[in-house]
């Protein structure tokens, strides 16, 4: 089973930022390098092409662009490969992927707009990320 | 016995043309045959081989612009061989590693760490699928 070939051990901490932003593309190519597994197993042929899933990492890649400390980055990373391996290795299922990756987040929130009638801008603000 | 001594005296002599019966039906082929019979004679005695399949540097150009033109972020009017990622399409270093990765999906290559991060304008990238022995 392929379960654990991807790297999940701890390497040493990111000495500068520089480095640690090697290591953000280095995780960016190796994501995009599974994507053609990821469609076969998740049957994604029909329903999104490889272009729309680089995108869709790139962005959620640059969710995070605002953080400067190489811990924090490491930190992200390691969660970023920990998905990386559970979509690869087939722990999620096709809904997963394509409510996440596919569709994101605001696809999901637009259907639920007939509840959201009193919407709050600090709610919307909520729901789009952590920090604001 | 005199024969079988005879055999490979025989065959020496025998040459057999590879016949074109088995017709495949690229009219490349026949005017390769009628400008080139030596072409046609290697043609057909290694179809598989990759040998002379290169890119021509046009060819090259055309589907390094149309990938750079489906990326989602890049102005299309600001689409030539020249441009540089940064500088001229107004590309973050994350679009340019996504470029790139665009590439190496196109051309079906794995372009290492190292050549990758110099790859970063148009005509570079260009230059680096076309010197690539393996671009597809």
């Amino acid at each position: 089973m392929a379960f654990t070939m991807r790297a999940v051990k701890v390497p040493p901490n990111s000495a500068s930022l520089e480095e640690a932003r090697h290591r953000v593309f280095d995780f960016f190519k190796q994501a995009c390098r599974s994507i053609p597994t990821i469609m076969e197993i998740y049957n994604l042929e029909d329903v999104v092409t490889p272009a729309q899933l680089r995108s869709s990492i790139a962005q959620q890649i640059r969710r995070n662009q605002e953080v400067t400390n190489p811990k924090v980055i490491d930190m992200l990373l390691f969660k970023g490969m920990e998905e990386l391996n559970n979509i690869v290795e087939h722990a999620k299922q096709r809904h997963h992927v394509i409510g996440q990756y596919v569709i994101g987040e605001q696809g999901l929130v637009k259907d639920t707009a007939s509840k959201d009638q009193g919407g709050s801008e600090f709610l919307k603000k909520f729901y789009t990320s952590n920090y604001f | 016995m005199a024969a079988a001594a005879l055999r490979p005296a025989i065959l020496r002599r025998i040459r057999l043309s590879p016949s074109p019966s088995f017709s495949q039906p690229f009219a490349a082929a026949a005017a390769a045959a009628a400008s080139h019979p030596h072409a046609l004679a290697r043609w057909l005695s290694r179809p598989m081989s990759s040998h002379d399949a290169h890119l021509t540097r046009e060819e090259v150009v055309d589907r390094v612009l149309d990938v750079l033109k489906s990326h989602p972020k890049v102005d299309l009017s600001k689409v030539n061989p020249d441009a540089h990622f940064e500088k001229d399409l107004g590309l973050d270093s994350l679009d340019t590693v996504e470029v790139v990765m665009a590439i190496e999906e196109e051309f079906k290559l794995e372009i290492p760490d190292r050549e990758a991060d110099k790859i970063d304008s148009l005509p570079l990238a260009i230059e680096y699928v076309s010197n690539h022995p393996m671009a597809a």
